[in-house]
């Protein structure tokens, strides 16, 4: 083998793509090229300073909740409450929303057997329900407070289906979990510390609220504080 | 969509969004255009994924994340892809501001930054694909659509141009 032919296919070998017979011919010359040995040493030494050095940079939280979000989105669920890359802007009828997404994953199904009465009623009875004075829940929008709304979907705590819309701060994913219950008196909010995390509990009104985020309890408390007050 | 072809693409794609999300970065020098354009090819490949039935999701989902990256390089950039991006501000800013990633790595990754950085974009996706994914110059191909030959050829002068900035480069005796 030739220097020439050597330096051509060097690339290829440092990258293990050559066949068995032609990084045969490479490695008999290498042993008896100094020149050619130095080149393949620097080339190696130089794949090796690229990948312990390159920034690899793993997709944030918040980047990765938006795309469930889309994703949630896209099965038809939730499908005019979040538009990829926009806020979500509407209102959320907490209470309505619940019902008519249980409602709506058994919608096909009703329409096939045209035997479940039963839920069409509930649907109708939310609805008529969250119609009622008192019975609207806002979402508040906190971005002028440096917490924008990120997005919404439907979630499964404690057996239930429940309401979550998702604030960030920073690269910190904020989760707020909200269900109606039974239980009209409300309770301020108590916040602990789950496996790193901050969890903070609430109720107002009828509603059981849960917020869950890695930021610091300082900053997750003035979050609720303003989620409050709106 | 159906709620299972959802779940087999999450269960397929989504394993391989820091990967998506590297290669953007390295493409576009700057992570919050990083984060759109992934979120963007995510849900297109969302409605491509009829067309994948077999072979490598990571490959597939980033020749579109490649492809995604370009799209969005000519609609919101008049600089274009040809601008190096040499400055440590952004090469900082690539690094992420996260203290608790484990980003704490050698002071030779600045450099290294900066020198991949300031490639021509066709030299630089063939060394982020290569050292950073460690893909094949098959995978390369597929991904970049160029034959495999014209992989090979722009990784040996992406390294004969990174040798050069890291000081590397031996004297040739001719």
């Amino acid at each position: 083998m030739r220097c020439a032919e050597c330096r051509d296919a060097l690339t290829s070998y440092v990258d293990g793509e050559l066949m068995p017979e032609e990084a045969e011919t490479m490695r008999d010359h290498l042993a008896s090229c100094a020149a050619c040995a130095a080149e393949h040493e620097m080339l190696q030494s130089l794949s090796r300073r690229l990948r312990e050095g390159l920034a690899r940079p793993r997709a944030p939280d918040v980047l990765k909740a938006r795309i469930r979000s889309a994703l949630s989105q896209s099965t038809g669920v939730l499908a005019d409450v979040t538009t990829p890359g926009r806020p979500w802007t509407g209102l959320l009828v907490a209470g309505a929303l619940i019902a008519v997404v249980s409602g709506g994953a058994s919608f096909a199904v009703a329409r096939r057997e045209a035997s479940r009465p039963a839920i069409a009623e509930q649907v109708l009875s939310s609805h008529l329900r969250s119609l009622m004075p008192g019975h609207l829940t806002l979402v508040p929008r906190l971005d002028s407070a440096g917490f924008p709304l990120a997005g919404g979907r439907l979630d499964y705590v404690g057996g239930r289906t429940v309401a979550t819309v998702v604030y960030v701060r920073r690269q910190h994913v904020i989760n707020v979990f909200s269900w109606p219950t039974e239980d009209r008196t409300a309770h301020t909010p108590v916040t602990s510390i789950e496996k790193g995390y901050h969890v903070v509990h609430w109720s107002d009104g009828g509603v059981e609220l849960w917020v869950a985020s890695d930021l610091n309890a300082r900053e997750l408390e003035q979050f609720v504080t303003l989620y409050r007050r709106e | 969509m159906a709620h299972r072809e959802v779940e087999s693409f999450e269960r397929l794609v989504l394993p391989h969004l820091d990967d998506a999300y590297a290669l953007a970065c390295h493409l576009l020098r700057d992570e919050h255009d990083a984060q759109d354009v992934v979120q963007e090819a995510v849900l297109r490949a969302l409605r491509y994924f009829d067309g994948f039935r077999d072979g490598d999701a990571r490959a597939w989902l980033l020749a579109i994340v490649r492809n995604c990256c370009y799209t969005w390089q000519r609609r919101y950039r008049t600089d274009g892809l040809s601008v190096s991006y040499a400055d440590a501000e952004t090469s900082s800013q690539l690094r992420g501001t996260d203290t608790d990633a484990g980003a704490i790595r050698s002071s030779d990754s600045a450099v290294i930054d900066r020198a991949v950085a300031s490639l021509p974009p066709e030299f630089r996706e063939v060394i982020v694909l290569r050292e950073l994914q460690e893909l094949s110059y098959r995978e390369i191909s597929q991904i970049t659509g160029v034959p495999m030959g014209t992989v090979m050829s722009r990784l040996a002068r992406a390294r004969k141009r990174l040798a050069s900035s890291l000081g590397l480069l031996i004297e040739e005796a001719s």
